[in-house]
């Protein structure tokens, strides 16, 4: 017996080693066995932000206790505050040691660390879901590209962080938003977009101009001259870019912000500026406050430049914070209010609750699927060997596929496992065909059998394949994770596992 | 090796052909039941299927709490529109989990209806969750859903087609593809199925499903030479059989697991089921008779 394993074995177990890599690798290390939980949000004008904490990072210890789970956190931290006095508390990262001083509990959320890179979908993680048009109006696809725009931008301005919106469309040509907001309950959503973007920038209690075409003209993006990142500070917390860009008025607003600012004062602790500060909100909550320099007194100016800072551990992450705080400021001022009322047209929520059970039952389904397979299998051929190998394809196909899907970070949703149950099946037919040619035909070589067990498998594939093609556009793409799965799956059936598995058999039946 | 020399002049062997043809009339027979009962199906219901509120619009309620579903249904018939409640139940323990109410009454006024029955506040996210679909949306989602199995099965067709190459072989694939998809359809109707959107992606894993042995049996006939017609068709068939047993009983078993947990992969599941179970009388009997005939006819000229 020849103990060299072919090419296409050797490229089966390179892939599959990838897709493990790619299912467990996550974004802080190997987190199977990590301990601690990890912070997903934090307030970024906290004390704890100040003193270094920052989204991303695990948190192992607190006041030298152990922390392992969500569970141990919440207890420690209920215990603790609110309390009377300043008290003390020593948070432990993995690299580093944070100790506040405060009544309240930090402003932080967290969540158990992650052990493996697969997202998934809203139907098993819980959350909710909305398929949202506008009301009275059909929308082209740049209209649709736009409010995709405003509202993702305007859910970062709200602090919402597991989320996706994404513009999505039909056969007919109807264009459609939808959101996905993990945690979220459907009221939360409802209310999220009702908000049609009121923005208004304040200078103590007057309204010197508002978002959108009537107050500004035009603002400037893109463009190194009059907007961009300025300069890059290091400080003690890390570092601070600071960003400007200029913003045009209409005269109208030029004139009413002269009038208000022709009535201040100039600032009692900075003499550069004036003592009341324009404040920008966006749906009434206050979103940033700049310094009007005290050049700007009374005077009509159709051109105002906004400046703004972002902050971050490293160099690179200030500028990026700062570049993405640009962006999105801009973009309220410019989009203004939405010239369309939003209409939900599909509402859906999954308590997370149930998606814990559902994944483990759909486990259970899987493994006495193969169970029932693996039967059959040893029945049919009475040939350990061959039924292992068998065994051991098709759970190296659901390997791949979930190491593609984590790589494309594709959120696995009902649909999707339907597609991976789909594929196994197939695989296991051309599997089972693979067997057969192999038993057959004895006069011709091991080679040619194979050859022609392929055609076969050939065939099927290019079926299956074309046959699942339109499920990616019907109906909003909401059952378009059925086709993605399936078409990867055959796709690597075809490509990879299956040639594989031609050579096992080969060495088997030589 | 003996068995396959001496299929030829077995019993089985000289019985099927002599009445291969004949066979044939089990198929056709059925066939026609089907395109009767879904005439007169259309006709009464100017559809296809009975839909349920994913397709047609409405509202289905999953309320986390001890409930029960015949009281409920029975007090609630009057004021919620098309009214149908599920229990969902721990696989092992049996014990209830939840219930899902499903009508066609608009999100708002079911809760408010389900509230004053429960006697208790349904919150959304915690002790329940609301599924809303628009009308609108429901109507052209569904158009859309048969678009895509009519374009699937075009498209499937033409694969045949090129890989064939001739004409009544492929038509035979896409014959009984078609009475696949017929039969499962008027048998789910039958049992008074309500159909769900991802039913109807159970119809599409169909078609990959059916046309796996068609394509098998079509290749082992007409493009190998080694043995006679029966024992090719013979060998296909147990290689054929082989694969969709697998398939039948994987299903059935995912299904008895997740039967008491998802309405809709049991749905998927059970459509299968059915369209298996016609896939092996479409193969063996529509698809082999058809090609038989085609192939001795062939082999006379």
């Amino acid at each position: 017996m020849k103990t060299k394993l072919t090419w296409k074995i050797w490229l089966l177990i390179i892939i599959i080693a990838l897709s493990l890599l790619s299912i467990f690798i996550t974004s802080s290390g190997i987190a199977f066995f990590q301990k601690g939980v990890l912070v997903t949000n934090i307030e970024s004008n906290s004390i704890a932000f100040e003193q270094g904490l920052r989204q991303g990072q695990i948190i192992t210890e607190i006041d030298g206790q152990e922390i392992i789970s969500i569970e141990d956190f919440s207890r420690i931290i209920q215990e603790k505050f609110p309390s009377d006095e300043s008290i003390k508390t020593i948070f432990k990262t993995k690299n580093s040691e944070i100790i506040l001083f405060s009544k309240q509990a930090p402003e932080i959320i967290v969540s158990e660390i992650p052990k493996t890179n697969i997202k998934m979908g809203l139907d098993l993680a819980g959350g909710s879901r909305a398929l949202v048009q506008a009301q009275d109006k059909k929308l082209s696809s740049t209209e649709i590209n736009d409010l995709v725009d405003v509202i993702s931008n305007r859910l970062n301005v709200y602090g919402i962080a597991d989320m996706n919106v994404r513009p999505v469309s039909d056969l007919t040509g109807n264009h459609f938003m939808l959101i996905e907001i993990a945690g979220a309950t459907p009221g939360d959503l409802e209310e999220l977009i009702s908000k049609q973007g009121k923005f208004e920038a304040k200078i103590g209690n007057e309204t010197a101009f508002i978002g959108g075409e009537k107050d500004i003209t035009s603002v400037c993006r893109n463009d190194a001259t009059c907007a961009g990142i300025e300069s890059c500070q290091k400080s003690e917390a890390g570092y601070f870019c600071n960003f400007r860009f200029v913003i045009y008025l209409s005269e109208e607003a030029a004139n009413r912000h002269a009038e208000i600012t022709g009535k201040l004062d100039i600032n009692k602790n900075n003499s550069a500026y004036l003592s009341e500060k324009l404040d920008l909100y966006l749906d009434d909550s206050l979103v940033d406050s700049l310094f009007i320099g005290e050049g700007l007194k009374g005077r009509v100016t159709t051109q105002i430049q906004i400046s703004g800072s972002g902050s971050g551990e490293a160099e690179d992450d200030a500028y990026n914070n700062a570049k993405e705080s640009m962006h999105k400021l801009q973009t309220i001022l410019i989009t203004g209010s939405l010239p369309y009322k939003l209409e939900i047209v599909k509402l859906d929520t999954i308590s997370p609750i149930l998606g814990k059970q559902f994944i483990k039952s759909i486990f259970l389904a899987g493994l006495a699927a193969l169970f029932a397979v693996s039967i059959i299998i040893f029945f049919r051929y009475k040939k350990f060997k061959s039924s292992i190998a068998l065994l051991i394809t098709s759970i190296s196909e659901i390997i791949i596929i979930l190491g593609i899907a984590s790589f494309i970070e594709w959120n696995l949703d009902l649909p999707s496992i339907a597609g991976i149950l789909a594929t196994i099946g197939t695989g296991i037919d051309s599997q089972i065909i693979v067997l057969d040619e192999a038993r057959q035909g004895k006069l011709l070589s091991i080679k040619q059998r194979m050859k022609r067990a392929f055609s076969i498998i050939l065939g099927a594939y290019f079926t299956a394949l074309v046959a699942l093609l339109p499920l990616l556009w019907a109906g909003a793409g909401l059952l378009k994770g059925f086709a993605i799965t399936t078409i990867i799956g055959i796709t690597i059936g075809v490509l990879i596992t299956r040639p594989a598995f031609t050579d096992m058999v080969r060495r088997i039946e030589d | 090796m003996e068995q396959e020399e001496n299929i030829e002049q077995s019993k089985f062997g000289r019985f099927h052909n002599k009445n291969y043809k004949l066979l044939l009339l089990i198929p056709i027979l059925l066939l026609l039941f089907s395109l009767i009962y879904m005439g007169i199906f259309y006709y009464k219901n100017q559809d296809f299927i009975y839909k349920d509120v994913s397709l047609t619009g409405g509202t289905s309620v999953t309320i986390y709490e001890k409930v029960d579903i015949f009281d409920l249904e029975l007090a609630l018939s009057e004021k919620l529109e098309e009214i149908n409640t599920r229990e969902i139940y721990d696989l092992i323990s049996k014990e209830q989990k939840a219930v899902i109410v499903e009508t066609k009454t608009n999100g708002d006024k079911t809760k408010e209806i389900l509230e004053e029955y429960l006697g208790y506040e349904l919150i959304n996210g915690k002790n329940s969750s609301f599924e809303i679909t628009g009308s609108a949306l429901s109507e052209s989602f569904y158009k859309q859903l048969l678009i895509a199995i009519l374009f699937a099965f075009i498209f499937m067709a033409i694969v045949v087609f090129i890989i064939f190459r001739t004409f009544i072989p492929s038509a035979a694939v896409i014959i009984s593809a078609f009475a696949d998809i017929l039969m499962t359809l008027t048998l789910v109707n039958i049992l008074g199925m309500k159909m769900s959107s991802a039913g109807i992606v159970a119809f599409l894993m169909l078609i990959g499903y059916s046309v796996d042995t068609d394509i098998l049996l079509t290749t082992r006939i007409l493009k190998r030479h080694e043995g006679s017609l029966n024992e090719r068709i013979f060998k296909a068939f147990k290689t054929g059989v082989t694969m969709t047993l697998t398939s039948l009983l994987a299903v059935i078993f995912a299904l008895i697991v997740v039967k008491s947990f998802s309405a809709i992969l049991s749905q998927i599941f059970i459509i299968l089921v059915i369209g298996l179970g016609f896939d092996l009388l479409n193969t063996w009997i529509t698809n082999v008779s058809i090609l038989k005939w085609y192939v001795k006819k062939k082999n006379e000229n």
